[in-house]
């Protein structure tokens, strides 16, 4: 298990520093509450914006 | 902590991992220079604080599945009510916060069928794998191949879940209900922690009544306070409360844009949240900030106080158990606005009426996990 630990752990981290270092970045870390419209952590609608 | 297999009974072994203690130690401190360097100090502190998360859980054996599992089967509600005081700590800063700091929000959804269903499912799914997206982080953090594979099927559902939402969210419901919109910022503070103590009494006179403790160990009390605060500082840091589920979304769908998955036809993705966060770096979404740092995190205590991930992989059965219920997690969190954190934590330390709807209709879904768990030789208790 440690060996499949060790390389979940490198890929992961390499994963996660190439997609940093090849993708643009907000000015602050946001989340999709931060956007106009959200009514869910994940950025969904609200119910009354969808009927319309 | 129930059965994930955290422990070791190779006693013999040096108590101090230093690969896996350096590697989590490193590992933290290189994403933390990345975004300092992007001049990104609070992505800085939610890694961090992310870290200080996953160490915490990992040391108090924070556990809400467990909790969950024992209230309904035996009747004890030491961890339930060990989480409510979580909550109960959470709320004195983020309710009147959200009301007040331009800025700031608290954790809202909408109320209906997306929601029950969504919870329901997720109920069901915590108990087969045996852990929440917390529990299923820390615990996969902390070594156990087990959740790892929770934690691989989690993100899975979660994709599947977002193309999913949308569909579910057209059978209607009502725009979030906030206590600070009908009582004010501190008459709605008032209502969240009286709702919180309501429920609490309700709880242990249950288990007083089916003839159960229902006082939580110290050790639980001390990790609820903990955990508590350091959600608070999660919330100052990324203006909305502590959430796990949306960055595994992500990362699953990055994974699959790069085996060739097109989400440019798929309506969640074209919401401005998740679309920018396709878009972006991990690193720029906060829920992510704070799930690999609770990962490292708690690698970082395993690995400082036993021989890291030394047991041996679990019956076949159990692997499956975990697998399907990481993916009817994953799913779940998506259809039903998050996991305890986000949804059920969240939701009530922001006086979101959510939170609690939440809560029952996953209580619901965890007695049928429950009920469940025997199919894969997992003890009902």
């Amino acid at each position: 298990m440690r060996i499949v630990y060790a390389l979940v752990l490198i890929a992961g981290l390499a994963a996660v520093i190439v997609d940093h270092l090849a993708s643009p970045s907000s000015a602050r870390a946001v989340s999709p509450e931060d956007f106009a419209g959200a009514c869910a952590p994940c950025g969904a609608p609200c119910p009354s914006v969808q009927k319309k | 902590m129930t059965t994930t297999t955290l422990g070791t009974s190779a006693s013999s072994l040096p108590r101090l991992d230093w690969p896996f203690l350096i590697a989590a130690v490193l590992g933290t401190a290189v994403l933390v220079t990345l975004v300092a360097l992007d001049g990104q100090p609070a992505s800085a502190a939610l890694l961090m604080l992310g870290f200080a998360l996953g160490i915490a859980f990992f040391k108090a054996e924070f556990s809400f599945t467990a909790a969950w599992r024992r209230f309904l089967v035996k009747g004890e509600a030491g961890g339930l009510l060990a989480a409510l005081l979580l909550i109960a700590v959470a709320a004195i800063v983020i309710v009147p916060v959200a009301a007040l700091v331009p800025g700031f929000g608290g954790a809202i959804a909408p109320i209906g069928p997306s929601l029950v269903i969504g919870a329901f499912v997720f109920g069901i799914g915590m108990q087969l794998a045996n852990g929440c997206g917390s529990g299923t982080l820390y615990t996969a953090g902390g070594g156990s191949g087990r959740m790892l594979i929770a934690l691989a099927l989690f993100i899975s559902g979660s994709v599947i879940g977002s193309l999913h939402l949308p569909a579910f969210l057209a059978f209607g419901g009502v725009d979030p209900i906030l206590a600070a919109n009908y009582f004010g910022p501190w008459g709605g503070l008032a209502v969240t922690l009286a709702s919180i103590a309501a429920v609490a009494i309700a709880i242990a006179l249950i288990a007083r009544a089916r003839g159960a403790t229902f006082a939580p160990r110290p050790l639980l009390i001390g990790g609820a306070i903990a955990i508590g605060l350091i959600s608070i500082g999660v919330f100052l840091a990324g203006h909305h409360p502590w959430s796990v589920t949306f960055g595994f979304t992500v990362w699953g769908a990055k994974l699959a844009a790069l085996a060739g998955f097109d989400f440019s036809q798929a309506e969640f993705w074209q919401w401005p949240g998740p679309k920018r966060a396709l878009a972006e770096s991990i690193l720029s979404d906060t829920s992510s900030l704070t799930d690999l740092g609770m990962l490292l995190g708690a690698m970082a205590a395993a690995a400082a106080s036993k021989p890291f991930a030394r047991t041996a992989w679990p019956p076949a059965r159990s692997l499956l158990a975990a697998a399907i219920g990481g993916l009817l997690m994953g799913w779940g969190a998506r259809i039903g606005f998050g996991c305890n954190i986000g949804a059920f934590v969240g939701g009530v330390a922001s006086g979101s009426l959510h939170g609690w709807v939440w809560f029952a209709a996953a209580l619901g879904g965890c007695a049928i996990g429950i009920r469940l768990r025997p199919l894969f030789g997992l003890s009902r208790e």
